[in-house]
């Protein structure tokens, strides 16, 4: 896969994080899904909340730092607004592209996430 | 506007961008007509300030320059002498939080115009701030576009769902907003063209008219097919394999509430989804799971998943939400039964669920005969010992083996898969095709019920059968493999 590598470090590092906590949100969605059974709503949810992770990934350079501890929350939605706000601070730029649609990703999951 | 307003150029667009965000976060069906009406406000002002830019000083003429923002301007225009002409959404309140965008942009353009007119973009540095401007005045109209767009799908649904049965002229308000969505989705798609938008497909202004409900839900389920298939030919890798195997569950998840609504009301065979349908549906649901899993061990963080496939599953997933979602959670049968003929979603699942069957046989090759495959040395070793530790409870003694070396464990690097992890690997594909076959023969039964479905029961009537033939996508037609012995 091709990878980003004229992202300038500060936006690569907020972007990881993003993606660290999109790919949390999508496991913690998984984990919830599986409890509640096959017919559960929530493994699309999931579904959405990896691709939109994939997304993430697919902007960042090839050694960027994606490992870490999981994030302390366990709830999808402040999971994912946790994600949106990290997201204000990536400038919209030739370099970023694509963040402009992760970051509508991001905010329909909220939506569909929010009771 | 705010005397007392010092806030810089930079910090009213980050102001205009964060409220399009919170719109589209909180936006309902409900909000439509009032964004509506205001959307055209968002689009002038947002034109006005990228005039009020300082131009590049030897006229450049790259992909920053005035052209697309000059066709977003024509198209807004364009919806708003519709929407006179249509008188819809007509007179009424304007949408507060589009009106605080358009008066932020203003204000931008204002100190532009006060304080900055006389900018010269010589500067290098100038020159950036001026793209990163012209970025995010763009941005702000892509997710804004999207916000309106969401507010009014889910307004022509309601009104859909409201006034069915009822006169055209109650419900004329359903082809008026779904000229609206097409023509938020072009303006949509050239914004999101412009900010790098890898996913879209550059609309060249002209409407994009898309299709919906079960059509929709038939072509993603067609592109996925394929699309699983080229990019599990080319990259069989851990990543790709877990978002196919996550998105085929997805499908049995979605074929199970499709289906459910369809026995519910009348378009599906009650006895057959009870006792057939939903048990092999239910079961070929968890063993993708289950084989989901398994392929999540054996990735890493970093790892890549094919950009296609991504975009591929998206598109179904978004397909069965027009479908099957209401907001947070599934659709009542009788909102899904109000949104598409779903006989005939049922006609595209039942496709789907024998094209499943060699997406699985796909998987198990892989993971019979991938020589290639690895795995963290950490979470390998975990899931051999474990496998290793099942099969002595089952009564199989085998020798001690370390099969993943301290030092690989405590630099977590990556290995080739140990062989009891491949071999429970194949277990749970084998069990996945089976559990995929049985869906597909459950489902051979939809045939049927579709075409001995009640009538009278308010759905359009569903394709020809000529025409259901020609649906057949070859995918669908490829006969499964036989299972491995």
């Amino acid at each position: 896969m091709m990878a980003n590598d004229t992202i300038d470090q500060d936006a690569s590092d907020t972007l990881a994080a993003v993606a660290r906590l999109l790919r949390h949100a999508a496991v913690r969605a998984w984990a919830q899904a599986e409890a509640d059974g096959p017919r559960s709503h929530l493994h699309l949810l999931g579904l959405g909340i990896h691709t939109a992770s994939c997304q993430a990934v697919a902007m960042l350079p090839a050694d960027a730092d994606l490992k870490g501890h999981p994030p302390a929350q366990d709830d999808v939605a402040q999971l994912l607004r946790a994600a949106e706000e990290l997201t204000r601070s990536i400038p919209v730029l030739d370099q970023t592209a694509g963040i402009s649609p992760l970051v509508v990703a991001i905010c329909d999951l909220v939506r569909e996430a929010t009771p | 506007m705010n005397a007392q307003d010092e806030r810089s150029v930079g910090e009213l667009l980050l102001d205009a961008d964060f409220s399009t965000r919170q719109v589209l976060m909180d936006v309902t069906g409900q909000d439509a007509p009032a964004m509506l009406r205001t959307w055209g406000e968002v689009v002038q002002s947002a034109s006005e300030l990228w005039a009020s830019l300082p131009q590049p000083v030897h006229g450049g003429t790259g992909p920053i320059d005035g052209v697309t923002m000059a066709r977003l301007e024509a198209m807004s225009l364009g919806m708003h002498r519709t929407q006179v002409r249509r008188g819809w959404p007509g007179d009424g309140p304007a949408d507060e939080r589009l009106l605080h965008v358009a008066e932020t942009l203003t204000r931008a353009a204002d100190l532009i115009g006060r304080r900055g007119g006389h900018i010269r973009p010589t500067d290098t540095a100038v020159r950036a701030d001026l793209d990163a401007a012209r970025m995010r005045i763009m941005h702000t109209l892509y997710v804004g576009a999207h916000g309106v767009g969401v507010a009014a799908r889910e307004h022509v649904a309601d009104v859909e769902l409201s006034t069915r049965g009822k006169s055209s002229r109650e419900s004329r308000g359903v082809p008026r907003g779904q000229d609206a969505i097409s023509r938020l989705a072009a303006f949509e798609q050239l914004a999101g063209a412009y900010v790098g938008n890898r996913f879209a497909r550059a609309a060249q202004g002209e409407h994009v008219r898309g299709p919906y409900g079960s059509e929709r839900l038939q072509q993603a389920l067609i592109g996925w097919d394929i699309q699983a298939h080229r990019t599990l030919a080319a990259t069989p890798t851990a990543p790709n394999l877990l978002l196919t195997a996550r998105t085929q569950a997805g499908i049995a998840t979605a074929a199970g509430a499709i289906l459910h609504a369809g026995a519910r009301t009348g378009h599906v065979d009650t006895h057959a989804y009870q006792h057939r349908l939903a048990p092999s549906l239910d079961a070929t649901q968890e063993a993708w799971t289950h084989v989901a899993d398994r392929w999540a061990e054996m990735t890493s963080p970093a790892d890549r998943t094919d950009l296609d496939l991504v975009h591929a599953a998206g598109e179904l997933r978004a397909a069965v939400r027009e479908v099957a979602h209401d907001k947070t959670t599934w659709a009542r049968p009788d909102v899904m039964a109000g949104r598409v003929d779903l006989g005939e979603a049922a006609q595209h699942l039942q496709q789907a669920l024998s094209a499943a069957v060699d997406v699985a046989c796909v998987i198990r090759d892989v993971a019979a005969q991938d020589a290639n495959l690895t795995g963290p040395a950490r979470a390998m070793s975990h899931r051999a010992n474990a496998d290793i530790d099942r099969a002595t409870e089952r009564g199989h003694r085998g020798e001690d083996v370390v099969w993943v070396t301290p030092g690989d464990v405590y630099a977590n690097r990556t290995v080739t898969i140990p062989e009891p992890v491949r071999a429970g690997l194949v277990d749970a594909t084998d069990t996945l095709v089976q559990t995929a076959s049985n869906a597909m023969s459950a489902a051979s039964c939809l045939d049927r019920a579709t075409q001995d479905r009640p009538t009278g029961s308010g759905q359009e009537a569903t394709a020809p059968r000529s025409r259901r033939h020609e649906a057949l996508t070859p995918m669908a037609q490829v006969s499964p493999r036989v299972a491995r012995p």
